[in-house]
């Protein structure tokens, strides 16, 4: 049997009165591709964004615990290096900060939690150049400043290059397939796969069935006002892509 | 940034005189030792000779010792003849915890075709003051350029008067100021547009902490018959505290037709999404913000053409940020 690395119990979170995520639960297991899908404005992000430890969201019960540790303490930082990564719904511009910046500094946290030396600058480069090769990215926008002036298609190639950089054991991917043509779906998606191991977990939350042709799910759930109210294998998808949502909120 | 207070250590004495450990390469040094010019009784005068160039940068570091506390003043005047180039480092240190007051009289001319560029450092303690009064008159396709730096002190003001006297002169002045605790630095601006054809800009940036404070005072005047005039201005703050304050006075008079002059001014504070960002790839806030003051820093950092004086200064910024002076005590190989 294989190990849980995510299991979210009774989540409830807010924004000020605001109540958003009115009790989730969800379990990951090691391997698992889970695919979460819903209308805009189900709380499909704010969950990313609460797992990611974005203060802006209060927990207000619940408990959320991500490889056997109670994260809902934790610094976004600090759930980083312990294994959990957000692929952002829209990815932010950092303007004066660049590419190489940001990840070098970046996996050298992770390695220092690790306990491993920093990387010199010419095992970054080389690290780093072959990980953009599996987004196809070009080698020029390591020196341009962070997503200033990307496309989206580049800027969610963006997002699974430092996803390969930093090799996470859970990877939440929020909408990383919203915006793109098919040639950068492809891309994206092919990225994702090629990442993948037997020991590492992805949460994919996507409108489309469209992607999940490429990133096969294993399960299913539909999130709708805060709550998952559905739960079933990849097929489900498929219905909804199909159906649309109504036949299930009803 | 976090509030400290230290003083730079001299780097090794030689016949009573300063010299820097680790001077940066290319670079002449020329120390004013409380207010006096080594080597001269009188103040400093420098002349570049018609169509002189020299390969060399001029370093003229001002500190102040124990010797001298309190307050004092002294008058440096720069002249850079017909098509000569200059590059000029001026530095202004303390070397004691004597409570210091310092006034410098500045004067600067650059006649025609003549180019020069000057990056001002200024680094001293919490409890001195340093008083910088600078004019500088630019002649017939002259070009000015400095950037001016003010690391550390107690109390800054910079006033800096600049006339464009003949057609096509330029000037570009930027700067960099980093303040915490109670420190407060100003910057006085005056830009005159007095003949036709000449073009100015400025950009002046500053990261306060704590209860610091800054004012940034910028006029730009555009006389009568000072058409075709291109003149900007621009000045942003970063506030990393509700306790610090920006003040920020631009101001425009123009009495010419056919101009082109702008000015802009924000405060700003941390942009908590790119910090979020940053966080949520593993990078600590207190990386992260400081990834954002130096992205913040950068763009009148980069002004600096010669490469090593440029990332000098950036690596002395991010030390300042990082609150790591007190490491300067034992050398001044950091210092320029
Ligand atoms: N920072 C916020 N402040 C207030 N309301 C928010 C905030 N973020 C999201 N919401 C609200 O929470 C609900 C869920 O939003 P979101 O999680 O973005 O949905 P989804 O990703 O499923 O489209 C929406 O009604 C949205 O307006
Ligand atoms: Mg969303």
């Amino acid at each position: 049997m294989s190990n849980t690395i995510l299991k979210i119990r009774g989540l409830h979170a807010s924004v000020g009165d605001k109540e958003i995520l009115k009790g989730i639960d969800l379990e990951v297991k090691e391997g698992e591709v889970h695919a979460i899908m819903g209308p805009n404005g189900s709380g499909k992000s704010t969950l990313s964004s609460v797992l990611a430890g974005r203060d802006t969201f209060e927990v207000t019960s619940g408990s959320i615990e991500f490889n056997g540790k109670d994260i809902i303490g934790m610094t976004p930082e600090q759930r980083s290096v312990e294994g959990l990564f957000l692929g952002f719904q829209y990815p932010i511009e950092i303007p004066g900060v660049t590419n190489v910046n940001f990840m070098r500094t970046a996996l050298n946290e992770h390695r220092k939690y690790k306990g491993l030396e920093p990387l010199n600058a010419a095992e970054f480069l080389k690290l780093m150049r072959q990980k953009m090769e599996i987004v196809e990215m070009n080698p020029s926008f390591s020196s341009r400043g962070v997503n200033v002036g990307f496309s989206g298609g580049e800027k969610k190639r963006n997002e699974i290059f430092q996803m390969a950089m930093l090799e996470p054991k859970l990877a939440i991917l929020d909408e990383t397939d919203s915006g793109l043509d098919v040639d950068a779906l492809r891309i994206v998606a092919t990225g994702v796969n090629k990442l993948k191991r037997p020991d590492t977990s992805t949460i994919v939350i996507t409108h489309y069935q469209r992607l999940l042709d490429y990133i096969v799910p294993d399960i299913v759930h539909i999130l709708y006002n805060g709550r998952i109210i559905h739960t079933a294998g990849k097929e489900l998808a498929l219905e909804v892509e199909q159906k649309g949502y109504d036949w299930l909120i009803k | 940034m976090s509030e400290q207070n230290y003083i730079y250590a001299p780097g090794s004495t030689i016949d009573g005189s300063f010299k820097c450990k680790v001077p940066m390469k290319g670079t002449r040094q020329l120390f004013i030792v409380d207010g006096k010019p080594q080597g001269s009784p009188s103040s400093l005068t420098v002349k570049y000779a018609q169509g002189e160039r020299p390969s060399e940068a001029l370093q003229v570091i001002g500190v102040r010792t124990s010797a001298v506390p309190g307050s004092l003043s002294f008058s440096t005047s720069y002249h850079f003849g017909q098509d000569s180039v200059g590059r000029l480092i001026l530095c202004s240190h303390t070397f004691a915890e004597d409570s210091f007051e310092t006034t410098e009289n500045c004067s600067i001319v650059v006649e025609k075709g003549a180019s020069v560029e000057v990056v001002l450092m200024q680094n001293e303690h919490n409890r001195a003051a340093h008083f910088l009064n600078m004019d500088v008159v630019v002649g017939e396709n002259g070009s000015f350029k400095a950037t001016f730096i003010s690391l550390n002190g107690g109390h800054i003001e910079n006033r800096i008067n600049v006339k464009l006297e003949r057609e096509g002169a330029y000037c570009e002045l930027n700067g960099l100021y980093l303040a915490d605790g109670t420190q407060n630095v100003s910057n006085i601006i005056k830009m005159e547009h007095l003949v036709p054809g000449c073009h100015s800009k400025q950009l002046f940036k500053g990261i306060l902490d704590n209860n610091a404070n800054s004012r940034f005072s910028g006029l730009i005047k555009v006389c009568p018959g000072a058409f075709k005039t291109e003149a900007y201005q621009e000045n942003h703050n970063l506030l990393l505290t509700k306790g610090a304050v920006a003040i920020s006075e631009p101001m425009l008079e123009i009495y010419a037709d056919d101009v082109k002059c702008s000015h802009g001014a924000t405060n700003g504070r941390l942009n908590e999404d790119e910090l979020f960002y940053m966080r949520s790839r593993g990078i600590s806030l207190k990386e992260a913000s400081l990834l954002q003051q130096m992205a913040f820093a950068y763009s009148v950092l980069e002004k600096i053409s010669t490469q090593e004086l440029r990332e000098r200064m950036m690596s002395l910024t991010e030390q300042r940020l990082r609150g790591e002076f007190s490491d300067c005590r034992k050398c001044c190989k950091n210092c320029c």
